[in-house]
């Protein structure tokens, strides 16, 4: 403890190189923590994004074409699948044939796992999966028909020989939620239609964005050579290969990050080494009074510790803050998105930081403390 | 060795070995001082002094020979148990006082009693009993910038006498101050040496250094070539007894 004043006073004896030095780290590693995170946080941005995990499936020969009901149990073992929803068109009209607009059937059980981005209330999802005849609506839909939550409407079919009649028990309030849609559940569809067992698209949600491809191919694959064989596609295509395609930019990302931190190790090296030789005589006049080698080397190292350390905090906390405007500034990348340091970087970062510290210092320091005392001081007296 | 020598030094030889060049430093050095002394080295440059007192303390080693210092001898010790050893006999004044220019004049007192246990009240104490010692004791809070030459050179003594060393050694302590500064330096080493009966050992080549100290070993090209006893002035020996 009581070497901590003479640690920060030998700080403070060149403040212009020890802000300059500890300004240089700062800088790199900011770009060493931002080029690190960008893989992890363009994955987060993605696969925040749940439409990002989303694949619909959906007979190969159109999509007109419906495919087993079966098919629900086969899908949901195919590795990376967290969750299957069949859906069936309805393609009712409301009043008139001219109140087209898209009303479809699916599974309540898994409904809010697939579309938890949809603004549905917890309440609303609840009551879609108790009550046998409800119905969540989009907004536009609301809004073009006047409907209110807890309405009873009567959908009248053209596919089908017969009409449902449906209570409203939500809004699908987000705006990426299909703002014209209607759904109801798919089991009052199949008792209306006498159980055929068939489905005309499953949605089918994936654990990561980044395992998109292969859940795709093995779905398609798992029903090749079958009666309905599917065509699976991902909600936002081109997410999927994204990443892929980015992995080599990403490594070019890391490497530059490494290298711009071992040339500002090197500046710093030579900083330390500069500073250290300026001290030889004090050095050579502290081990004199009976200082001992590694006590010298242990105030020579911590010095550069704690430039190494200020340098990294303020790096990494300036990687954070603009991380952090930039997820708030750009609404694009939607509601959810609160895009974070990963804060395993956040940790390397300043482990690099107190890496730059100790090695940049060391071999002038060790030499420094190791030196002879006598040629040290005929130097300077 | 001799419990009652602070310095005992026996046919000591120092070579430096500089490309193929031999340089004997010290050929053949006896020196015995007693304690409570106030005795000077002096000689021609590049006589060896510098070269004896780093062997007095402790941060040079003889090529062979014996020395002892305080009745311990040192001459066989390891690099850490001397270090060890330097920073509980040892108080070192230099010619360019070397002072930690980062450091208050307070702080740099301190220095040296960072190793020992004491605790910050008791070092506190300490430091301000040296500094009152030099007199700088309205000093404290200055940097060495802020301090002239003389200045500076009264706080390197009190850094030197903080951690109360068997013995000071100084070399050239006045050489690079002016008549006036050096006198007091000489008259602040005097008192060290006859108040708190500390021993003394001082290299210089002022010959008005003659007049404060009990011995004079004289050194030419690293032989010892004269022991003479010092012209201490009736002054000052009269303002010595009478403390
Ligand atoms: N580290 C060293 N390497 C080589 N020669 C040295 C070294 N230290 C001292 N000498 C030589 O030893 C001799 C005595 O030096 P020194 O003790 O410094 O003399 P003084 O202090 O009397 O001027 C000189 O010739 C000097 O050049
Ligand atoms: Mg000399």
């Amino acid at each position: 403890m009581k070497y901590v004043m003479l640690v920060l006073k030998n700080l403070t004896r060149s403040k212009r190189r020890t802000l300059l030095t500890i300004f240089s780290i700062a800088v790199s590693l900011f770009i060493f923590s931002a080029l690190v995170s960008l893989p992890t946080v363009a994955s987060e941005v993605l696969s925040d994004t749940a439409s990002s995990v989303r694949i619909s499936t959906h007979n190969k020969a159109g999509l007109a074409y419906s495919m087993p009901e079966a098919y629900k149990q086969r899908i949901a073992a195919v590795p990376h699948v967290v969750a299957v929803t069949p859906e069936s068109w309805f393609g009712g009209i409301y009043h008139e044939v001219t109140d087209q607009f898209p009303n479809l059937a699916v599974d309540p059980d898994t409904a809010e796992t697939m579309w938890p981005d949809w603004g549905v209330s917890k309440e609303s999802w609840k009551k879609f999966e108790t009550l046998r005849t409800a119905c969540l609506v989009g907004t536009a839909t609301m809004k073009r028909f006047h409907l209110h939550v807890g309405q009873q409407i009567m959908l009248r079919g053209t596919i089908y020989p017969f009409n449902v009649t449906l209570q409203i028990v939500g809004v699908m309030q987000q705006s990426n939620a299909p703002p014209n849609f209607l759904i109801f559940r798919r089991d009052y569809l199949e008792e209306a239609r006498g159980r055929p067992g068939v489905v005309d698209n499953f949605w089918v949600m994936v654990d990561r964005s980044e395992n998109v491809p292969q859940a795709i191919k093995a779905i398609d694959e798992g029903f090749a050579n079958s009666t309905a064989e599917t065509r699976s596609e991902s909600e936002a295509a081109f997410i999927g290969s994204f990443m892929d395609n980015f992995r080599t930019f990403f490594r070019l990302a890391e490497i530059l990050g490494v290298i711009v931190v071992i040339t500002i190790g090197l500046v710093a090296a030579n900083t330390a080494a500069m500073s250290i030789r300026e001290r030889r005589g004090e050095i050579a006049v502290m081990r004199s009074m009976g200082f001992p080698s590694r006590t010298i080397l242990s105030l020579l190292l911590s010095e550069s510790l704690v430039i190494g350390l200020l340098g990294g905090i303020i790096g990494c906390g300036a990687a954070f803050a603009v991380l952090k405007i930039f997820s708030i500034g750009s609404p694009a990348l939607g509601p959810i998105t609160d895009i974070q340091m990963p804060p395993e970087i956040l940790a390397a970062t300043l482990v690099v930081a107190a890496l730059i510290g100790l090695l940049s210092a060391w071999i002038p320091a060790r030499a420094a403390a190791r030196m002879n005392i006598v040629d040290a001081l005929r130097m300077v007296a | 060795m001799d419990e009652k020598y602070a310095v005992d030094i026996e046919h000591v030889v120092r070579i430096y070995k500089r490309d193929e060049f031999e340089v004997r430093a010290l050929d053949d050095v006896t020196i015995r001082v007693p304690q409570a002394r106030f005795v000077a080295i002096m000689g021609p440059s590049g006589s060896g002094k510098t070269t004896l007192l780093n062997l007095i303390a402790g941060i040079d080693h003889a090529t062979s020979g014996k020395v002892s210092v305080g009745g311990e001898e040192i001459t066989g010790m390891k690099e850490r148990d001397l270090a060890a050893w330097r920073a509980r006999h040892i108080g070192l004044v230099f010619q360019f006082y070397n002072l930690i220019p980062v450091l208050t004049a307070f702080e740099n007192v301190e220095l040296p009693l960072l190793l020992t246990p004491l605790t910050k009240t008791e070092r506190r104490e300490h430091v301000e009993t040296a500094l009152r010692i030099v007199g700088l004791a309205d000093r404290m809070d200055h940097y060495p910038r802020q301090l002239s030459g003389g200045q500076e050179q009264r706080v390197a003594i009190a850094r030197a006498l903080v951690t109360d060393p068997t013995i000071v050694v100084a070399d050239e302590p006045t050489g690079d101050l002016d008549a006036k500064s050096a006198e007091e330096i000489l008259n602040l080493l005097t008192e060290l040496n006859r108040q708190f009966r500390r021993t003394v050992v001082m290299v210089t080549h002022d010959p008005r250094a003659e007049r404060f100290v009990d011995t004079v070993y004289r050194l030419d090209k690293g032989v010892l070539v004269g022991v003479e006893a010092g012209k201490i002035a009736p002054a000052h020996a009269a303002a010595a007894t009478a403390q």
